[in-house]
């Protein structure tokens, strides 16, 4: 394959030429209730070529046929060509030659698929077995081993392995007309060993949604919130990772403005960064989709902003150095600007003290998505608590967090020491099919004053 | 391929995609990229000892794998009632135009053009990302009860995210466009946004309370989706659907009737099969307030012992589960101009936030509202920021206050008239 790479590459009337392979396989195996929804081998396998033009614009070919890779390269030179656009230039990257072999401890790819079901089965069993107010479950194992090569025209040749492994737990617990759900996932790039003994989680996941029956709505309107890492760690993400990524920026004057580096987001407390390059998190690999090495990326310091997400457009076009977050979801798309691992650093209070002070507020706990259009956030915590006089209280829930980025950051007032990563399936999403591998780390995090729905 | 299963399975089913895109890219209102796309694959599907499996694979070099993949699948798999339907005759429905399939890529370009100058004439700083998608996506079904269907579309999408930004506001609009026969409605889309970047030029300050909520074409679905939710029969059979016993009874408002129709012309997600091979046809779902129906594909149908109802919807890699062709919620008799002038105030609510978040299943929705704004003795007064509405689907629709007689598509399959509630609560930052 390499040959035929390098020869339609050489062949190329572009001024840049890209060409991205990549070969999937993977397993998903699902129940629902007692039943196996599916226990089902995939097998994925296409290409991207992108060429830039001088003049022109991005010309792109996507295809499953791998056989004539000259000819794809003609298409997409053809559609650069017919546009006439605004110059491009794409910020330099070193010209890498690189073979990534995967770490793996047990590699799943020789698990078979009847253990891969037991294991989900067994998982399945414990949310089953809880309780019988417990009417449905949800239990998925899923993994998938990519092959990727991308090769360009400056003459970086990079061929990665990329695995993913996980499970995720859901019982929806009933009572009357009232029906809750809770969840659990665990993923990672790794082995089978990743999805083994989870049965702790199973178990908690039972007891959440059967505590979410017999919980109070939250009466809505204004509380000090403290989030856990998982929530924090999705409100970093979706309220202001998003803003981070440079393609928001990068061709709005007015945009960048409001995300001028140099301008104070939150306290001196507050710390937020990216890095795909750190060992073992769903959202890392040693390139990204151009081709770029990743590593770290300070996003706030100190509270003041200092730092962008880029590829290697928004880097040329912003004067500032590409950070290896070009991504795509597949083969299928172009790389665009994506998160890897977000996080907020570590503080210096214990959960103890932010829950000291707060006389009436919420604890929010872990996520149901979210969704950011641009300066506002809204997202779903999945379970929660009153604070009653500086202790946790009643669980209460229908707990949605909304606001404004800005406020919100600027409320952050103490951020806690102990930092965790939190990686699960599912993931990203941004215009692309399907979600995007990702991960978040982040202590517990108080915020003063948020808008939070409900009754 | 289907021989081959059929040396060891007693049913089997090959459905097989191929389809080619070409996408024209705007951003910042200037051109930017010429996408072409070339896709195909094939999922197969096995009864093996009364067992289903699937499987499914892009890789056209990797036959035998598929074959075995989809046989071992069933060997782990469910026992499933399941029986692939024969040949049937099908309505015929529009859903290919030829001039449509050869739609040239500078065509896409000068209607790109076209609407974005609609929109930046409304507001210079607007700043529009546009994808213009010309679609031909055929699939061929067999199976090996003799059912052969070969369905062809070709689909002209328009996706819209236009961005203003002045000191720390930011306005987002989104909107799409999508038909399967030619027409100049896509006009609309821009025009539409245009209406509303106008609108959003002032801004209006809102207290906190319980209020008249008038839904517009594009927020309907935050009410719309949690039911889709509970009508989807894989949920009625889990038995986590709220209204899975309530068949025949009055859930809802009587003005309101939501129908299923994959028998529209010109519609996308129209068909006069689904991608399971069973013909489609108009249902009822709720019929002036009372639940009429649910939609099935043919495993769920089979396991719950109901008639399949022909919503078997598949992509390359997931095999089929119910969905909806065209969701339609049929338009009232009130005019919007009198809607909007009998509230002295309330809230006007076009865009909500996180769709799908929260405990819908419940009926349940609560969303932050991106684009919303003021009515005021009757009036449209400014944008209201920072508002979220939150209710329940089964309490909250059954007190509509009128249904509008316009209409609009929203994303692609769904038919939204403007809805009022009477009262719902409304949350600002006053």
């Amino acid at each position: 394959m390499r040959e035929a790479i390098e020869a339609a590459l050489g062949a190329s009337k572009a001024d840049y030429t890209e060409i991205r392979l990549e070969e999937i396989e993977g397993t998903r195996v699902v129940f629902r209730g007692r039943q196996l929804e599916t226990a089902s081998m995939l097998l994925d396998k296409g290409g991207i070529v992108r060429c830039l033009v001088r003049g022109g614009g991005w010309g792109t070919a996507t295809f499953n046929d791998l056989s004539d890779l000259r000819r794809r390269v003609e298409q997409a030179y053809e559609g650069a060509r017919a546009i006439q656009g605004e110059p491009i230039e794409l910020a330099m990257i070193p010209i890498s030659q690189d073979v990534v072999i995967a770490q793996l401890g047990r590699d799943f790819r020789g698990v078979s698929v009847s253990d891969k079901k037991e294991l989900a089965q067994r998982y399945n069993e414990i949310l089953l077995g809880a309780d019988p107010r417990i009417v449905d479950t949800q239990t998925a194992y899923v993994d998938s081993f990519s092959r990727v090569t991308i090769a360009n025209s400056e003459g970086t040749y990079v061929e990665e392995e990329r695995p993913q492994v996980g499970v995720a737990v859901s019982a929806i617990a009933r009572q009357d007309a009232d029906v809750q759900q809770a969840f659990e996932s665990v993923a990672g790039p790794a082995g089978f060993e990743t999805v083994l003994g989870h049965e702790g989680l199973a178990e908690t996941v039972a007891r959440r949604a059967l505590d979410l029956l017999a919980a109070p709505r939250v009466k809505g309107g204004r509380y000090p919130v403290i989030c856990n890492s998982k929530l924090a760690g999705v409100f970093i993400h979706e309220a202001f990772g998003h803003l981070s990524e440079a393609d928001f920026v990068y061709s709005n004057p007015k945009a960048r403005e409001m995300m001028a580096l140099g301008r104070r987001f939150g306290h001196e407390i507050l710390n937020v960064a990216e890095d795909g390059s750190v060992v073992g998190l769903r959202g890392t690999h040693r390139y990204d989709d151009e081709g770029t090495p990743t590593g770290r990326a300070d996003l706030i310091k100190e509270g003041v902003l200092v730092g962008r997400l880029h590829s290697r457009e928004t880097a040329a076009k912003l004067g500032e150095r590409p950070t290896g977050n070009a991504r795509a979801t597949s083969y299928r798309f172009p790389p665009i600007v994506r998160m890897t691992n977000t996080f907020i650093e570590a503080g210096d209070s214990s959960f103890d003290e932010m829950i000291r002070d707060v006389d009436l507020g919420i604890y929010a706990c872990d996520a149901f998505g979210g969704q950011t259009a641009l300066e506002n956030f809204s997202f779903s915590s999945a379970y929660a608590h009153m604070i009653r006089k500086g202790q946790i209280a009643e669980m209460v829930k229908d707990v949605i967090l909304a606001g404004n980025l800005f406020a919100t950051l600027d409320s952050i007032d103490a951020i806690g020491s102990d930092f965790r990563w939190l990686g699960w399936l599912g993931g990203c999403g941004k215009g692309q099919d399907g979600p995007l591998p990702v991960a978040m780390g982040a202590p517990h995090v108080r915020i003063r004053d948020v808008v939070v729905g409900g009754e | 391929m289907l021989d081959r299963l059929m040396r060891t399975a007693e049913q089997a089913e090959v459905f097989e995609i191929e389809s080619e895109a070409t996408t024209i890219g705007f951003e910042a209102n200037r051109l930017k990229s010429f996408e072409v796309a070339e896709s195909r694959g094939t999922a197969a599907r096995v009864i093996v000892e009364g067992r289903l499996g699937f499987a499914a694979s892009s890789d056209m070099s990797a036959t035998d794998r598929l074959l075995a993949n989809a046989l071992e699948s069933a060997r782990l798999g469910e026992q499933v009632p399941l029986h692939f339907p024969g040949p049937h005759a099908g309505t015929n429905v529009r859903v290919y135009d030829g001039e449509l399939a050869s739609l040239p890529a500078q065509r896409l370009m000068d209607m790109g053009r076209e609407m974005i100058a609609t929109i930046v004439a409304a507001d210079p700083e607007a700043h529009v990302n546009l994808g213009l998608a010309r679609r031909t996506r055929s699939t061929h079904l067999s199976n090996s009860a003799g059912a052969k269907v070969t369905l062809e579309r070709a689909p002209l999408s328009i996706d819209i995210v236009v961005e203003r930004v002045s000191g720390d506001d930011v306005l987002v609009i989104f909107d799409y466009f999508s038909t399967a026969v030619w027409n100049d409605d896509y006009r609309s889309a821009a025009d539409r946004i245009a209406h509303y970047l106008r609108l959003a030029q002032r801004q209006a300050s809102l207290n906190s309370g319980r209020m008249p909520v008038l839904f517009a074409p594009g927020g309907v679905p935050a009410l719309v989706l949690p039911l889709t939710v509970g009508l989807n029969g894989k949920n009625v059979y889990r038995g986590i659907s709220p209204i899975a016993q309530r068949l025949g009874e009055e859930i809802l408002d009587d003005k309101l009737t939501l129908t299923d129709d994959p028998t529209l012309d010109g519609r996308p997600g129209s068909g006069s099969y689904d991608d399971e091979g069973v013909p489609r046809r108009r249902r009822a779902l709720i019929e002036r307030g009372v639940l009429r129906g649910f939609v099935y594909d043919l495993k769920t149908a089979a396991q719950a012992g109901a008639e399949p109802t022909g919503n078997g919807e598949r992509g390359l890699f997931s095999p089929p589960s119910p969905d909806f062709s065209n969701l339609v919620l049929e338009s009232g008799g009130t005019p919007l101009s009198e809607m909007i002038a009998g509230i002295a105030e309330g809230l006007y609510v076009q865009s909500p936030l996180g769709l799908g978040q929260g405990n819908i299943i419940s009926g349940a929705f609560s969303n932050n509202l991106s684009l919303a704004f003021k009515i005021e003795h009757g009036e449209i007064v400014g944008r209201v920021k920072d508002a979220s509405v939150a209710g329940n689907v089964y309490q909250d629709l059954r007190r509509v206050a009128a249904i509008s007689r316009e209409a609009e598509w929203v994303y692609g399959g769904m038919r939204l008239p403007y809805v009022l509630l009477p009262e719902l609560n409304v949350v600002t930052e006053n």
